[in-house]
């Protein structure tokens, strides 16, 4: 399943693990419905559709007749969904049979029968005017969001000074960072596959930290869900009276990758079969993430130059990265010029790097005991069979009567040689 | 048969061709009333697009002389047209249809007599699938697209050959064409067409339900289908209509270079040109040795 998928969907479970009167309060609000409904299951959606327009409880043996015997396991995932976020209510008389939550079907009947409508009135025009445009807007969402992932990276590197409120950056930094006492603050093994997850995964992420950690300062979690929920249907760019706030694509791109699995921005890396890489980007992020894994040559004013080497990874599998995430980040941004190719990173990088990664898996240490001189043959096939019971038995050599056990079992093992000895 | 696949896009992002029949000599006639139609359909129109973000549906109106474009919601300029109370969906397709219904009338042929007037259903699933094409080229990242045909009238056997030749190329494309027959008799040509591009075909018994029927089964986006039941196709009428007179036959005579088929045997193909041979007089041999094999057997 995609990052994203796995990232969006545990904050479909922090949605669905809300007391049973915050998630009715919650299916009041229009757009969360339609919300919730974009985030299921496909199959969910599917029975939610069909059940629109039916006022009775449904018996469950009838819904598994719907589904093809291939299906079942999607079945059961999607109906266990709909009951967590009850949705579908379920009651057992004779039989099990569900009914779809009335709140929720009214308003989206009522969504169904009249269109869905613009959460705010929008602004008067004098000052839709003075509002800055589209790619303004791109501009310094993509701007802050740099700089703030390079605030990650090195505390040292962000130019501009963010204004990021200080207890913020904690809240996002707590699992990303580990400070050392006297070290400067570094990057935990989660800190970097953060880095390479794309963009909607890691918004996702730190939304999910945020309404974690808003509990401790008293803000209702389903006041805020329900204020990101509805913050997805805005249209980007267009300002709102009240609030005085303007939405990015970053914003509404949240509730589309509920299910989504791609940001569509642009690729800008080129790999080659001799493991050079050229990075079409002026961006300091792109260069510190591409310093991660690979050696980093020449940086020209548009194109940074690197080489994927055997060092390079090995130190970025260190850091705790894995071979799959490097290959999949470097096939999702992929420069559209090689994008069409099949596949977008030569097999040949993609197989060399799983291979590093194995190397280092090569050896495997067990901490064990070393049994030598055994007095006959029997004791010997005595502590190999209550060895191979205990399954400490890692290794044995009947010529010789030597034996190598797991040192877990060790003192149970001196124990029963003792009791052979008697 | 498989369904086209998507790159990187969710796995129920669909793009809907709803080809709507406004043939005006069937409605007329027809049980359900146009007006009531229209509501099943769109409700069912909006249900598609709250599923998803992404969804896309486009709506081609078959008419009795001409086809066109009636909505597409993936254009920007769907801005409710004042009317407060409804919203843009609704109010651009109704307005739209309006006017093509207007067109339509004015270019008015006479109604044949006897039977009820076909629409024109080859020309609107070509234009379905240059849409499609054109969706196809537009990059990597475009939804599964289908095509939905909702029909009342007739067959018309003189489209034949324009509407295989859009099966096979819809076929080609791995585009389903689901159908449903609001009709008293069957469609042999929607039968088939969702047949052979694996589409879904559907006779609603009771066209009051007509929403529940559009979503429970022409809902069903291509990814699901491969875990749900839906209604399979039941003896598929797969007779021909002759080329030269459009008659719907069950035996003729096929050119071997191009496989057009005719009722009646010609010195010429009409399609392609070849001259065909002597023909076979009707002789009771063959027939006479089978019965001669046969009773030695027995």
């Amino acid at each position: 399943m995609p990052l994203v998928k796995i990232i969006a969907k545990n904050f479909m479970d922090m949605v669905a693990s809300l007391t049973a009167r915050d998630l009715d309060r919650l299916y009041e609000n229009p757009f969360i419905c339609e919300a919730i409904l974009r985030s299921l299951p496909p199959l969910a959606k599917k029975y939610v559709m069909q059940m629109f327009y039916i006022d009775g409880a449904i018996p469950a043996k009838m819904m598994e007749e719907w589904v093809l015997p291939d299906g079942f396991t999607k079945h059961r995932v999607a109906i266990d969904r709909l009951v967590q976020l009850r949705l579908f209510s379920e009651e057992k008389k004779k039989e099990t049979t569900y009914r779809l939550n009335s709140t929720f079907q009214s308003n989206l009947r009522k969504h169904l029968i009249y269109g869905g409508a613009l959460p705010r009135e929008p602004m008067p025009s004098g000052i839709t005017a003075r509002l800055p445009t589209l790619e303004d807007l791109e501009a310094y969402a993509i701007g802050q969001w740099e700089c703030f992932l390079l605030q990650l990276i090195s505390s040292t590197q962000a130019e501009r000074p963010t204004n990021f409120s200080s207890s913020m950056m904690k809240v996002f930094q707590r699992g990303l960072l580990s400070r050392r006492d006297k070290e400067a603050p570094r990057l935990t093994e989660s800190g970097f596959q953060f880095l390479l997850m794309d963009t909607n995964a890691q918004l996702w992420y730190i939304v999910r930290e945020y309404i974690s950690n808003s509990q401790e300062r008293g803000i209702n979690q389903a006041d805020l869900i329900s204020f990101l929920l509805e913050l997805s249907f805005h249209v980007a760019g267009e300002g709102r009276k009240e609030n005085w706030f303007i939405p990015t694509k970053l914003a509404t791109n949240l509730s589309m990758s509920l299910t989504d699995s791609s940001a569509r921005k642009e690729g800008f890396i080129v790999v080659e079969t001799n493991f050079r890489m050229y990075a079409y980007s002026t961006s300091k992020l792109h260069c510190e993430i591409l310093r991660l894994f690979s050696k980093v040559e020449y940086q020209l004013p548009n194109l940074i130059v690197g080489a994927i080497t055997k060092e390079s990874l090995y130190n970025a599998f260190e850091n705790g990265i894995t071979a799959e995430q490097i290959i999949s980040f470097l096939q999702q941004n992929a420069h559209p010029r090689v994008a069409d190719r099949m596949p977008s990173v030569p097999e040949n990088v993609c197989d060399q790097i799983r291979l590093w990664e194995s190397d280092l898996n090569r050896v495997e240490m067990t901490p064990a005991h070393y049994y030598d001189e055994f007095p006959s043959r029997d004791v010997f096939e005595a502590a190999c069979d209550y060895a191979r019971d205990q399954s400490g038995l890692l290794w044995e050599d009947p010529k010789k009567m030597r034996l190598v056990v797991k040192a877990e079992i060790h003192m149970h093992m001196r124990e029963f040689l003792r009791g052979q000895n008697k | 048969m498989a369904s086209a696949p998507s790159k990187l896009y969710s796995d129920d992002v669909s793009l809907v061709v709803v080809l709507l029949d406004t043939n005006p000599f069937f409605w007329s006639s027809s049980s359900l009333s146009f007006s009531q139609f229209l509501t099943h359909v769109l409700a069912f129109f909006n249900a598609i697009l709250t599923l998803n973000q992404l969804n896309q549906v486009v709506v081609i109106a078959t008419g009795y002389n001409s086809c066109d474009y009636v909505y597409d919601s993936s254009s920007t300029g769907n801005q409710s047209v004042g009317n407060g109370r409804m919203p843009s969906l609704c109010a651009t397709l109704l307005q739209n249809l309006e006017e093509f219904m207007n067109k339509d009338e004015q270019l008015g042929k006479q109604e044949p007599e006897g039977r009820i007037a076909c629409s024109l259903l080859s020309g609107s699933l070509s234009m379905a699938l240059c849409y499609i094409q054109r969706v196809f080229r537009s990059g990597l990242l475009h939804p599964q697209p289908r095509i939905l045909c909702l029909q009342g009238s007739p067959d018309g056997p003189e489209q034949y050959v324009a509407i295989m030749n859009a099966i096979f190329s819809a076929q080609r494309s791995m585009v389903p064409i689901d159908s449903c027959y609001l009709g008293a008799q069957n469609s042999a040509f929607l039968q088939q067409a969702s047949y052979i591009t694996g589409g879904v075909h559907h006779k609603p018994q009771q066209l009051d339900g007509l929403f529940q029927y559009l979503l429970t089964i022409f809902g069903t986006d291509l990814h699901s289908r491969n875990f749900l039941q839906l209604p399979k196709p039941v003896g598929v009428d797969f007779r021909a209509s002759c080329f030269c007179h459009k008659n719907t036959i069950d035996m003729g005579y096929i050119c071997s270079v191009c496989l057009s088929i005719y009722c009646k045997h010609l010195k010429k193909c009409s399609t392609c040109g070849s001259v065909f041979g002597q023909a076979q007089t009707q002789s009771d041999e063959p027939s006479a040795t089978n019965r001669k094999r046969k009773t030695t057997d027995a």
